[in-house]
């Protein structure tokens, strides 16, 4: 199983991603005219043998991807498996990366804004125990925000590729200019928003005074049975956002519950969806 | 528009009570706290213009405004508040309700009668009865009859209206508006209310000390029934018996008037009546004992009212009329003797001698003599005005006298001339004779030459003078005087006409002396009466149309029997004013009664409402919570 990118964002540094002619992989792209210069070794004699005209055989570019891997460890992923699913689905994506030979990092987002707990980039499959050991030592906590959390991680990243983010995207500040940053610096965006149940389906009734897990903010709502199509309305309509926010930036978007299996969202969800090939 | 009043309007102060009610309900609202990943998603919900709306934001704090809404609907409530009427609002209200037989006239429709519709009106009059107002209840027919004292207790007041009911007697107002009258010196009375159906009689001897405001019921059908029942005598054992049916219709109206005797009707005529023209019909009947006739009228159709349509007449006993006269008065005997149908006592006695006479005519020497229902003095002054009245040697003559009296009618007196002179005494005045029982028939130069007193059901008359010493029986008015004194003998002693009794108090009946006597009246009650010393029972109550039975112990003494007899209350006409002394009252049908509507109720039931959904909003949003 492998990562399927939108676009060829890799690094020049060799690697497993074709990028293009005029590489030296064993998979052939095309034919060229002969120009001086070129070197002989690339010329197909057989050709040359029927047309009398020399032609260069030109075979695809293998470059190295950068995966980075950004979970949200706020406090409002502690709520019921969100925290859990979305450092397995990390796993995922770092196993993924380095079984083929991608440069992948991690970052989660924690309670230190300034500096991010971070895995630094790193290819190979030997890298993949300090990866799971990383995404196991993770504790979640804090109250960054998501865009803040962004920013402080493009300020460590270099290379392009990649980037997955791992979140409940629940904010309150706008995410479309992280998003920008990301793009700029050459990243591909991947939003897989992790959601719990009571966040679908929230099962309230009556007047209730919400408190919010990471500011400790409160909000009374009456009637709260009643205000639940609205809900359902304002998340769908933040998924919309988010979507059209990755998809306009060649990106891509998913939410799913962290009532799901591991294996459910990966096989039929990921998988349909086209962001694993297998 | 009137705005609505208030009873109790330091209610008021309990609104104070919101102030504590929403500082206690901010207080006391606890939400149940609830964690959450983030506020984000449900800022936004919040923030949406649809959880914005007017009504949603209503709906959030639904408890407190209901809960507001009750507390202002009860204090509303106990504020009192009732709608104003039209009318000044009185503290204390009588009501005088017309019981009179008019008043049990049913509507053809409806088939309620005017008390019924009355009690409607007074009832809602007395369930809106509002703080310090009071209301008494009177009832009136003929006579007035106060039910409660001024009072606000409904129950006791409903209590005291359902009770009522009408009587057979005819309406009049005099003596309710006497008691009325007498509690304007308790109560600061304005204005007294009169439910009537307006069968009054117009002219009403009273001054009024307060405004007067008459409500008119005007519902009943057509009506037919008797007016009138009477009898003459015609023959020895002869009486002609008359029936006077009149009905309330413009239309003419059919039905068939019976005359029954001990329980079998003798004859039936069909008679056709409308309101412009009464029939009168005649039944000849032959008796020479007493009876007790029954005139029973049987309506074509419908009858609006049926205690009119019977009526009793007892007829006397067929006997000659039993005179006695002095016989020093050759004059009177000779004038007395030609009379028909009497029996004249030939006996020459200073005295009479028999037990009874229905008419004894005396001089000075038999002044004290036996009774008689009616006694002619000739020549005496009564003995208790001896002091007052001297007869002097002289010559008098008449200056007056009194035409209308039964003793004097179609009697000539201007030029007769009398040898004596009765004279009041020095001071005496016509007066003091009256305060005496005394009425003054004829007056002299001088003084009374004749008088009248009555008592019981005795009548005496009294000439001063002897008119043997005057030119009286040389006149023709001589026998006509002596005529007249037999006729109204002959009506004294029922032997010549005979009327129905109308309901109201039974005429006097004859019986033995100091004894008691049970009567039985037409509802079936007994009631208990005294003769006096001279064998009358009167004074008995008659309110019932119907026969009455005078029972000594089991034994049945005399029948007699009553009936409405009011063209007033048949005719079913109401007057359209009410004449008093100096002023007159108009009786409007148009004009309702109008009081204050109280609506506390309405309040209440309200806020009852009002806690119930309370209620039921209140377990709703607790079990959603839980």
């Amino acid at each position: 199983m492998r990562l399927k990118p939108n676009r060829r964002l890799t690094n020049r540094a060799r690697g497993e991603h074709l990028s293009g002619k005029g590489g030296s992989s064993t998979d052939f792209a095309d034919f060229r005219d002969y120009a001086a210069g070129d070197d002989l070794r690339y010329v197909d004699w057989n050709i040359f043998a029927r047309l009398r005209r020399p032609y260069i055989k030109q075979f695809q570019h293998e470059e190295e991807m950068h995966v980075v891997l950004l979970v949200d460890a706020s406090t409002s992923m502690l709520f019921e498996d969100k925290m859990l699913r979305a450092k397995q689905l990390a796993a995922a994506f770092g196993i993924m990366g380095l079984q083929n030979v991608e440069r992948v990092s991690a970052y989660a987002i924690h309670a230190r804004q300034d500096q991010p707990w971070m895995l630094p980039p790193g290819a190979g499959r030997t890298r993949i125990r300090k990866l799971l050991k990383f995404l196991e030592d993770v504790e979640g906590g804090g109250s960054i925000p998501i865009e803040k959390a962004i920013e402080t991680m493009l300020r460590f990243h270099r290379g392009r590729g990649v980037a997955i983010i791992i979140s409940d995207f629940l904010t309150f500040g706008d995410v479309s200019r992280p998003m920008n940053l990301l793009y700029s610096a050459g990243l591909e965006v991947w939003g897989l928003q992790v959601l719990a149940e009571s966040e679908i389906n929230p099962n309230v009734q009556g007047d209730l005074r919400f408190v919010d897990s990471e500011t400790q903010e409160t909000l009374d709502i009456t009637n709260a049975s009643e205000l639940l199509n609205v809900y359902q309305d304002q998340r769908l309509w933040l998924q919309d956002a988010l979507h059209a926010m990755c998809r306009s930036r060649q990106g891509r978007f998913m939410s799913v519950s962290s009532g799901m299996t591991l294996p459910t969202i990966l096989f039929e969800h990921l998988c349909r969806q086209g962001w694993i090939l297998r | 528009m009137k705005w609505p009043g208030f009873v109790n309007l330091f209610g008021a102060w309990f609104l104070l009570a919101l102030i504590p009610l929403i500082i206690l309900y901010f207080l006391k609202l606890r939400r149940p706290k609830m964690e959450v990943p983030s506020l984000a998603l449900w800022q936004s919900v919040v923030n949406d213009q649809r959880v914005n709306s007017p009504f949603q934001k209503f709906r959030r704090n639904l408890l407190l405004l209901l809960q507001i809404l009750l507390l202002c609907l009860l204090v509303l409530a106990l504020m009192q508040p009732f709608l104003q009427a039209d009318a000044e609002v009185a503290e204390y209200k009588p009501l005088l309700i017309d019981c009179s037989a008019s008043m049990s006239a049913i509507d053809e429709t409806t088939g309620k009668t005017r008390l019924e519709l009355v009690k409607e009106r007074v009832r809602e009059q007395i369930n809106n009865l509002t703080g310090d107002q009071r209301i008494a209840l009177f009832s009136f027919s003929n006579t007035g009859r106060r039910i409660t004292e001024f009072s606000n207790d409904r129950r006791a007041l409903l209590k005291a209206l359902e009770s009522l009911q009408p009587t057979d007697l005819p309406g009049k107002l005099d003596d309710v508006l006497r008691m009325a009258a007498a509690y304007t010196r308790t109560f600061p009375i304005e204005t007294v209310t009169i439910m009537t159906d307006g069968n009054l009689p117009d002219q009403v001897d009273f001054e009024l000390p307060f405004s007067l405001d008459v409500q008119r019921v005007d519902i009943g059908g057509p009506n037919i029934g008797i007016t009138e029942m009477s009898a003459r005598r015609s023959g020895p054992e002869e009486w002609e018996v008359f029936v006077r049916v009149s009905a309330s219709s413009v239309d003419l109206r059919g039905a068939e008037l019976q005359l029954w005797e001990d329980g079998q009707q003798r004859e039936s005529h069909q008679v056709e009546v409308s309101n412009e023209e009464s029939e009168r019909l005649v039944f000849p009947v032959s008796t020479s004992q007493s009876k007790l006739l029954e005139a029973r009228l049987v309506p074509a159709g419908f009858d609006s009212l049926a205690v009119d349509n019977s009526v009793w007449l007892t007829l006397p006993a067929a006997r000659p009329l039993k005179v006695w006269v002095s016989p020093k008065l050759a004059s009177w005997r000779h004038a007395v003797r030609v009379q028909p149908n009497l029996d004249l006592e030939e006996s020459e006695g200073a005295e009479p001698r028999g037990a009874e006479y229905d008419l004894l005519i005396i001089n000075e020497d038999g002044a004290g003599s036996a009774e008689a229902p009616v006694r002619l003095f000739v020549g005496v002054v009564p003995p208790d005005l001896q002091e007052l009245i001297k007869v002097e040697e002289d010559v008098s003559y008449v200056v007056d006298w009194n035409r209308t009296a039964p003793m004097l009618r179609h009697v000539q007196l201007a030029d007769v001339q009398i040898g004596e002179q009765p004279k009041l005494a020095v001071g005496a005045a016509t007066k003091d004779l009256e305060e005496r029982g005394y009425e003054v028939l004829i007056d002299g130069n001088a003084g009374p030459l004749m008088l009248q007193r009555r008592e019981g059901l005795s009548v005496s008359y009294w000439f001063t003078f002897h008119t043997d010493r005057s030119t009286l029986p040389y006149r023709v008015g001589f026998p006509i005087i002596a005529a007249n004194v037999v006729e109204t003998a002959l009506k004294q002693a029922s032997l010549s006409d005979a009327a129905a009794a109308p309901t109201g108090v039974l005429p006097p009946i004859s019986v033995d002396g100091s004894r008691s006597y049970t009567i039985k009246t037409p509802g079936g009650e007994s009631l208990e009466a005294e003769s006096n010393v001279a064998g009358t029972l009167d004074g008995i109550a008659a309110s019932r149309v119907g026969r009455y039975d005078v029972m000594d112990g089991n034994n049945l003494v005399t029948s007699i029997g009553t009936g409405l007899l009011s063209g007033t209350e048949t005719s079913l006409k109401p007057v359209e004013e009410l004449r008093f002394s100096e002023l007159t009252v108009a009786t409007d049908v148009a004009e309702q009664l109008d009081s204050d509507k109280p609506f506390w109720w309405i309040l209440a039931l309200l806020a009852f409402g009002v806690l119930m959904f309370e209620w039921w909003y209140f377990q709703r949003a607790r079990g959603a919570m839980v």
